[in-house]
């Protein structure tokens, strides 16, 4: 066991080891949970400096999308304000979180390098920063949502213990993409492009900004998008609706199987990391 | 509480070069698709041997002073003493706390405050926020920054930030501290200062280890010296012999 008195490192001693090792980099960066918090929150506090706002800037733009996509749509498709407002005030609130958590994802390690190479810190606690980070902006653009939730009167009909199942299940799958693709982007420089493209599409091809009433239940189109599980055991739940169960089984499955491979993933590369940056 | 103590054996450690083309995925995709290169390219990459085959005892009331040309691999060893860098044959073994102040600017964020920057810090190092709280006067104070800590630290100058960083990683309860070439950035005030501070730390029966150009200030801190050349250690040998590893160059 590693303490903060005792510190051993040695050279490769197989497999087996490699992932213990990697297993005390995440109990340790557990222990240390407070740091990644405060690293997390310097991050919110020093990016919007001298701001006065501070990331209710990004709430208002949010909240302006919102209100002009949910106006324009609703006349657009015929929809009631009433129905379609809250439908996309949360499909951008909840997809600005998947978005944010995997794009900064990129960041994580190429961020934190003068860190990483001169100090014994878990390489967890900055997959922890991003994460923790981007739930502070999600917590600053849930007025949107309390907002819409009363305007619209939703807490007449909402369900929240599924939809924060649903969160959940949603923030452990978007940890291990955000940290697959830290690894993946300290090594290949071309990987935070092609994240960013690859998000750029899901927005559009993720019910955030239209209904999916066109397709029958559980269409190819939908059931192979992973942001659509994540998206709609969020949404559903918060709008009355039930969400598919076969949702929270993929989001579960994903979570299992994700986590694995990027644990091995992890193991494999934790000795090169700090020389990748 | 167990003695303080650093055991490196048999040491190597050896950074991949990587490239800047070779960081490019097409490259890497191309080379998967051309079949067999995949493998030499695991092993037979380009490697700069920074440390090799290296040991080291030091206990506690040691203080090791690191000299050698540069690139021969001093930085390397206190990365590698702090934990940052794993062997990749051999091993380290420290006990007691580790504080390193091998880079100025580690975790510092130019545009947040000194104050905020010692918190930062502090909170790197392992300090809760209460510790730094408790200990915010004592470090504000030895720093001497006075009105300056409620400044972002772009206003700083080097000696300034020395200054800060030195202040907050020997505010942590450290029993070994790693220290590269900067300690010579301070003005005489704050090396006297300084000085008093790392006695201190070493009549706590902690261990120093130091690297530095200067003869002079390596004779003032340190005990014992070591020099490496080409990532090949000589014997440590009393600072006395300074001179002798000194004309071995
Ligand atoms: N991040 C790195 N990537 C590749 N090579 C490195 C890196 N850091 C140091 N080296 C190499 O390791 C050797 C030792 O460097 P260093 O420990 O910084 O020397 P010193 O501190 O004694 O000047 C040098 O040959 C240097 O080129
Ligand atoms: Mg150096």
């Amino acid at each position: 066991m590693e303490t903060s008195q005792h510190m051993l490192r040695t050279g490769r001693r197989g497999t087996l080891f490699e992932f213990s090792m990697a297993l005390r980099d995440l109990v340790t960066s557990y222990h240390r949970r407070g740091l990644a918090w405060s690293l997390a929150w310097h991050d919110v506090v020093s990016r919007y400096r001298g701001s006065i706002l501070g990331p209710f800037w990004i709430t208002i733009s949010m909240g302006l999308m919102v209100l002009g996509i949910g106006l324009l749509y609703a006349k657009l498709f015929g929809i009631s304000v009433a129905e379609f407002m809250p439908y996309v005030a949360m499909g951008i609130v909840f997809f600005g979180l998947m978005s944010g958590t995997i794009n900064e994802g990129c960041d994580t390690f190429v961020q934190a390098s003068s860190m990483l190479s001169q100090t014994s810190l878990p390489m967890f606690t900055f997959i922890w920063r991003t994460v923790l980070r981007n739930l502070i902006n999600l917590a600053h653009h849930a007025v949107i949502i309390i907002a819409v939730i009363v305007v619209f009167g939703l807490w007449r009909v909402m369900d929240v213990l599924p939809a924060i199942g649903g969160l959940l299940l949603t923030v452990v799958n978007l940890a291990w993409i955000s940290m697959l693709v830290a690894i993946a982007s300290a090594r290949f420089r071309d990987i935070p492009q092609f994240v960013m493209s690859v998000m750029q599409f899901a927005i559009f091809m993720t019910p955030v900004f239209w209904k999916p009433d066109a397709f029958p239940d559980r269409h190819a189109f939908l059931t192979l998008n992973p942001f659509y599980h994540m998206l709609t055991t969020i949404r559903a739940p918060l709008l009355g609706q039930e969400a598919d169960g076969l949702s929270y089984v993929v989001l579960a499955i994903m979570a299992v199987l994700g986590w694995a491979l990027t644990f091995s993933v992890f193991a494999i590369t934790r000795r090169r990391i700090v020389h990748f940056l | 509480m167990t003695d303080v103590s650093i055991k490196v054996t048999d040491l190597t450690l050896r950074f991949p070069v990587y490239g800047v083309d070779a960081k490019s995925l097409k490259k890497n995709l191309a080379r998967v698709t051309v079949g067999g290169r995949l493998g030499s390219s695991q092993t037979g990459a380009t490697e700069v041997t920074a440390l090799s085959h290296l040991n080291l005892n030091l206990r506690a009331g040691d203080r090791l002073g690191l000299i050698g040309h540069n690139g021969s691999g001093k930085t390397t060893l206190l990365r590698a003493l702090s934990g940052a860098y794993e062997p990749d044959e051999g091993q380290i073994e420290v006990r007691g706390r580790i504080a390193a102040l091998l880079d100025l600017s580690l975790g510092i964020d130019p545009s947040a405050t000194g104050v905020d920057n010692i918190r930062l810090r502090g909170r790197i190092a392992g300090m809760s926020s209460k510790e730094i709280e408790d200990k915010m006067d004592e470090i504000a104070e030895f720093s001497g920054l006075g009105p300056f800590l409620a400044m972002p630290m772009k206003t700083y100058s080097a000696g300034m930030q020395a200054r800060l960083a030195f202040a907050v990683a020997t505010a942590v309860e450290a029993d070994v501290l790693l220290m590269d070439e900067w300690i010579s950035v301070g003005d005489a005030d704050f090396q006297k200062l300084a000085h008093r501070r790392l006695l201190n730390l070493v009549e706590r029966a902690g261990i120093l280890v130091l690297s530095s150009h200067d003869a002079g200030l390596l004779r003032l801190y340190c005990n014992k010296v070591m020099r490496l050349e080409s990532g090949v250690a000589s014997e440590v040998k009393d600072i006395r012999r300074l001179d002798e590893l000194l004309a071995a160059a």
